[in-house]
């Protein structure tokens, strides 16, 4: 097992402690969601069919109808209710809601224990990559040749569609979920989330959200692409009902969770825990955070309206009832954009924290650093129209976009300079997460150099719409924000599991997704250079060398992340039991003990330093013996709590 | 911010001169094959010539081929760019490289306890000044770069030929304007700039004539224009850039750049009348 | 050591995670600016949708100026006609905004009665009729849907209206559960002395709730 075990075991709470929840879990939020899904189904069927609107009503009120019923079903709605009739929780209510007593069956239940959160969403993560890859590995497969007729276009078009948007999803979730619930709290010295309920609803809207998606495929699936411009979406399949729910859905869970983050760190910092001593990561969470928060109405408008001209017939993208296309387009990148930094700024956070353990050396320009994400966050709201260069849409604020997405090249070079400028002049303790620092540096400087041609607008004429730009972003999202995850859950892996990840197992996945990544993408660059268009289920012969190229990098790149899901498994059940502070760390996650007890410190503590004083005292680098009172990042303030 | 934060600064004030001597400096000190200067600057030589080799051999080789002024200048600026690019990533390859290098003791990967902490180096203004004005400078060079280029190939030049492109799912349908001749195939007369009106008759296409070397969208409801200058003889391919359903991948049809004369003579065969044909081509004049 | 600890929090008054009324004060009041922010976004987006298609006019299709025998319009009943459509009747709009305006009052009224330390007799019947005009602005809402003169296949202008009146509708039922469980905390004493902060972000939500929809009805009324 996991954390928490050593406090709960102490506690007996009584038979009535968490009342009707006592009976909810994965298994009745399942049950109800179909129940509901199929309520929604009748009255889509029976009562709304008259009015001829067609299959689309159908399904999208079953989907809603399933996404209700599963939170109701899982207890996520409890709260709300006990709240309006006024029979608030009492402490042993809360605790229960915290997964006290219930062992490995917390996971399958509406849990407010932030790790529990934390756990539950790093499954999740895996669960998505794992079926997002799958998607991906079939469509290389398609390309292998330039007439295969393996997938049909259709089902082409849906997997390209459904690919996209599941891998958007996991990515957005990849760090914030599982480290942002995880280790935040604790790394600011907080027993729990703010909202410790908001926190269970942000995961459990995410798993409900993903059937629609997935679901989609079965009623003609998705064939506009991820980013579904109208009006093409407004005509397709009714998959796309299901996957504009899907959006819908999972907006509400950004929007939740990004709030609880901020509050948490504004109003629930240790004493001593200043703004200015917060771990970048933290900084990147926080950021990402607000960014979310600004970029996700966004999405849900474009999608809330996709769905009215889809189901009620509404004409916001129809040219010919009045509507317009380029709204959509605008309403999607002004998230579009954002999004890029939510899933990005997580993961440099991270990457920082592991420079500055691993290469034992401060953090290189601590207020650079976090002006530069904010610079970023900033830039990164005003730049969206770089996407919708060539769609004829305003040709005159070409150069004004031009300028904003240029200017962001400023701040993550400061990004750059901050963490080559921590790793330099350190002693380099070559463990696995730093690998994954080294292989971001790498592949971030080629997708941001990359991106440089696409933000030149007579170049991008040439590359839009072109396999150049899926490459592009492929070596930025993949190569640089899920490398930094990577790194991130090799960084975190023993304080979350309580294990040390097997690092040979580790590092052989790491040098196949290193090279698979280089190949894979590469290989498209070259079909971008050549003219070859994204998203095409045949094409010239002419591009057939790069795209073997293209695939058998995938499938090498896919061997190397199952090797790393293979290591993380393994090493959760056999690994070898780490301390609290196996990296000798001075953030006050590694402070507390492993496993995390349930309100993570024993002691409040009282932080006097930064986390980063590495070469600033001396320090006791005796293995076991957490830092000692006031020499680390954290004085326990009671000598009690030195174990 | 607390009072506490300020013991910070204080205790790095205190310790600036300390941290200083500690580091190894930069430029001095020893036989120059020692300094760390040097060794960043071997490895960041390197990594330059080998990014403006890329730049200047890969994308001119694999790019496809040229017909007009645009697509000339897409290679141009691919080969400034990387050349441009290729010593400031040198920087961060250099830097990172020599870390790993110089400070990583053999067999640090495999010990579980960590080596000594490095030096409490927490910034450098200087670092820090040179590095923003660098990258200040090289976004304005991009930036006048992708404003003098776009105003170039864009402007409208007086005996421009404007000609209609209509997409559809899933074909294009090129009409040369006054003449009312309308063809699946894009033929074009060479060196006179040729001004598209793109639209669309159902949903959103990418109109991407490749070799041209401009894209631009057809939408339903509106129309769009980009201007082209083809410069060469020869075939080019017209493929769709946007996703627009099921045979998205089919849409796509060839076109020609061929002389005046050749072009006048097309238009004749389709069966244009000799008056509308000179209407046509030199109306803009 | 860990056991100390549980019983001694729980002798803390409830709440999450045994916080006092204070602290989650704080940490509400900023959950819910940050999602009214949230919510103003969305809201900039609706209003931007309704200038961007109105300034367009695309196809001549804003208010059906365009509908013609290839491309009818229809009326309320689904016939086809060729006329442009009438614009929606202010009144109802009007009507619904002014409702919504009063529920929120009613909510600040008990905020104001509750956070001086009134005793729940006051604070109850504001509740209710809080409640009651919540309430009266739904059900107007949903009946204006009924005798609007368009459906919403009638153009970019009828498309965007009751999109307006959707995301009030949806707005307004979250006003109404607030409002009614306002009310039964209120009547069973669970609003007084320092819970009183509870009726303070009711009213702060309902608040914006009543001023995105008197915007949203003087854009649809005033500048179709």
């Amino acid at each position: 097992m996991t954390s928490t075990e050593v406090y709960l075991e102490n506690t007996v709470l009584g038979p009535k402690a968490g009342g009707l929840y006592r009976h909810q879990n994965f298994g009745t939020g399942l049950i109800s969601g179909i129940v509901f899904g199929f309520i929604g189904w009748l009255i889509g069927q029976e009562l709304l069919q008259g009015s001829n609107w067609g299959s689309d009503m159908t399904v999208t009120v079953t989907c809603v109808g399933w996404v209700i019923g599963f939170l109701l079903g899982m207890g996520a709605f409890n709260a709300v209710g006990r709240w309006i009739l006024g029979r608030d929780e009492d402490h042993e209510d809360q605790l229960y809601g915290a997964g006290v007593g219930q062992g490995w069956k917390r996971y399958f239940k509406f849990c407010t224990d932030h790790k529990v959160v934390g756990i539950q969403y790093l499954v999740l993560v895996m669960t998505l990559f794992g079926a997002g890859g799958a998607m991906a590995m079939m469509i290389r497969t398609q390309l292998l040749s330039p007439h295969m007729n393996w997938l049909s276009p259709q089902s082409y078009n849906a997997l390209v569609s459904v690919h996209g948007m599941v891998m958007i999803i996991a990515t957005i979730i990849m760090v914030s979920g599982p480290f942002a619930n995880f280790i935040m709290p604790i790394m600011i010295g907080a027993k729990d989330m703010a909202f410790p309920r908001l926190n269970a609803l942000s995961f459990w809207v995410v798993v409900a959200a993903v059937p629609p998606i997935l679901g989609s495929f079965f009623v003609g699936g998705v064939d506009s692409g991820w980013t579904t411009y109208a009006p093409l979406s407004v005509q397709s399949f009714p998959g796309q009902d299901m996957f504009a729910v899907t959006i819908c859905t999972f907006v509400i869970s950004v929007t939740v969770a990004g709030i609880n983050t901020l509050v948490t760190v504004i109003t629930m910092r240790a004493k001593g825990m200043t703004m200015g001593r917060l771990p970048i990561f933290v900084w990147g969470s926080i950021i990402a955070g607000g960014l979310g928060l600004y970029a996700m109405p966004a999405f849900l408008m474009a999608q809330s309206a996709l769905i009215t001209d889809r189901v009620v017939g509404t004409s916001m993208y129809a040219p010919a009832q009045g509507g317009a296309g380029w709204l959509y387009e605008n309403c999607f990148w002004i998230m579009g954009h954002p999004e890029v930094y939510v899933i990005l700024l997580p993961a440099a956070g991270a990457l920082v924290e592991i420079a500055s353990t691993f290469a034992r050396k401060p953090v290189f320009s601590y207020k650079a650093m976090v002006g530069a994400m904010m610079a970023i966050a900033g830039l990164g709201i005003m730049v969206w129209a770089h996407h919708m260069f060539t769609t004829g849409w305003a040709p005159t604020l070409a150069n004004p976009f031009m300028l904003t997405t240029e200017l962001i090249s400023i701040p993550t070079g400061v990004l750059f300079l901050c963490l080559v400028g921590t790793i330099w002049r350190g002693n380099i303790w070559a463990r696995l997460p730093m690998y994954f620092l080294y292989l971001f540096l790498w592949n971030f400087i080629i997708g941001g150099v990359t991106g440089i041609y696409l933000s030149d607008v007579p170049a991008d004429q040439y590359f839009h719409g072109n396999m150049f730009v899926t490459a592009h972003f492929h070596f930025t999202l993949l190569g640089g924000a899920m490398v930094g995850a990577a790194g991130a859950v090799c960084y975190w892996f023993p304080k979350v599991s309580g294990r040390m990840l097997n690092e040979r197992v580790g590092k052989w996945a790491f040098w196949l997704i290193a090279i698979g990544i280089q190949v894979t993408y590469y290989g498209q660059f070259l079909e971008g250079f050549q003219g070859m268009p994204r998203r095409v289920v045949n094409y010239n012969p002419l591009f057939q060398p790069a795209n073997i190229m293209s695939s058998v990098g995938a499938y090498t790149l896919m061997t190397g992340w199952l090797i790393l899901l293979y290591a993380i498994v393994h090493s959760w059940r056999n690994g070898v039991k780490a301390g609290p502070n196996p990296w000798h760390a001075k953030s006050l996650e590694w402070q507390t003990e492993t496993p995390v007890p349930l309100e993570n410190f024993l002691v409040d503590p009282v932080v006097t330093r930064d986390p980063y004083g590495y070469g600033e005292e001396a320090t006791d680098t005796s293995q076991l013996t957490p830092e000692p009172v006031g020499a680390g990042s954290v004085s326990l303030g009671n000598e009690e709590g030195v174990l | 911010m607390s009072s506490e934060n300020i013991e910070i600064d204080e205790f790095h004030e205190g310790k600036r001169e300390e941290v200083a001597k500690q580091v190894e400096p930069f430029f001095k000190g020893g036989p120059i094959w020692k300094r760390p200067f040097f060794g960043v600057f071997i490895i960041w030589s390197f990594m330059t010539l080998i990014g403006v080799l890329i730049g200047l051999f890969v994308p001119v080789h694999v790019l496809n081929g040229s017909s007009s002024s645009q697509q000339d200048s897409v290679k141009l600026t691919i080969v400034v760019f990387t050349v441009i690019a290729a010593p400031v990533s040198a920087v961060v390859y250099g830097i990172a490289a020599y870390s790993l290098i110089k400070w990583n003791k053999r067999g640090s990967g495999k010990s579980d306890t960590p080596p000594e902490d490095g030096v409490a180096l927490r910034g450098h203004g200087p670092a820090t000044v040179i590095w923003l004005s660098i990258s200040v400078v090289l976004v304005v060079i991009l930036l006048f770069w992708g404003m003098m280029v776009l105003s170039s190939e864009q402007t409208p030049q007086g005996d421009a030929i404007r000609m209609q492109v209509v997409g559809q799912q899933w074909v294009w349908t090129f009409q040369y304007g006054s003449t009312k001749i309308t063809s699946t195939q894009l033929v074009l007369p060479v060196d006179r700039q040729v001004v598209f009106e793109v639209s669309s008759k159902d949903v959103t296409h990418g109109f991407w004539p490749v070799q041209l070397g401009v894209q631009v969208d057809a939408n339903p409801g509106f129309s769009t224009t980009i201007a082209a200058s083809p410069n060469k003889l020869g075939k080019f391919d017209v493929r769709c850039s946007q996703l627009c359903g099921l045979e998205h991948a089919y849409m796509q049809t060839t076109g020609r750049v061929v002389t005046e004369k050749q072009f006048e003579h097309w238009l004749a065969q389709k069966g244009a009348s000799p008056k509308a044909i000179k209407l046509f081509t030199t109306d803009a004049k | 050591m860990s056991t100390t600890e549980i019983s001694e929090a729980g002798q803390h008054e409830g709440g999450g995670h045994h916080e006092s009324p204070r602290e989650r004060h704080k940490k509400e009041h900023m959950a819910l600016w940050l999602f009214i922010g949230g919510d103003a976004v969305f809201f900039a987006l609706e209003i931007f949708f309704w200038f961007y298609l109105r300034t367009l006019n695309v196809n001549g299709m804003w208010l059906g100026n365009a509908c013609s025998k290839l491309n009818p319009c229809t009326d309320g009943l689904g016939n086809p006609i060729t006329a442009p459509i009438s614009e929606a009747s202010g009144l109802y709009t009007m009507g619904v905004a002014a409702l919504i305006i009063v529920s929120a009052l009613f909510i600040w009224q008990a905020e104001i009665q509750a956070r001086s330390g009134a005793h729940r007799k006051a604070t109850t019947p504001l509740l209710g009729l809080a409640v009651v005009f919540c309430l009266a602005a739904i059900g107007l809402q949903i009946y204006q849907f009924q005798v609007l003169p368009f459906t919403t296949i009638d153009g970019a202008y009828a498309s965007l209206f009751e999109f307006f009146m959707g995301s009030n509708l949806a707005h307004f039922l979250l006003v109404l559960v607030i409002a009614v469980g306002l009310f039964n905390r209120s009547r069973i004493g669970k609003l007084e002395h320092s819970n009183w902060y509870q009726a303070h972000l009711g009213r702060l939500w309902a608040v914006w709730v009543a001023a995105s929809a008197t915007v949203l009805a003087l854009i649809a009324t005033f500048l179709a």
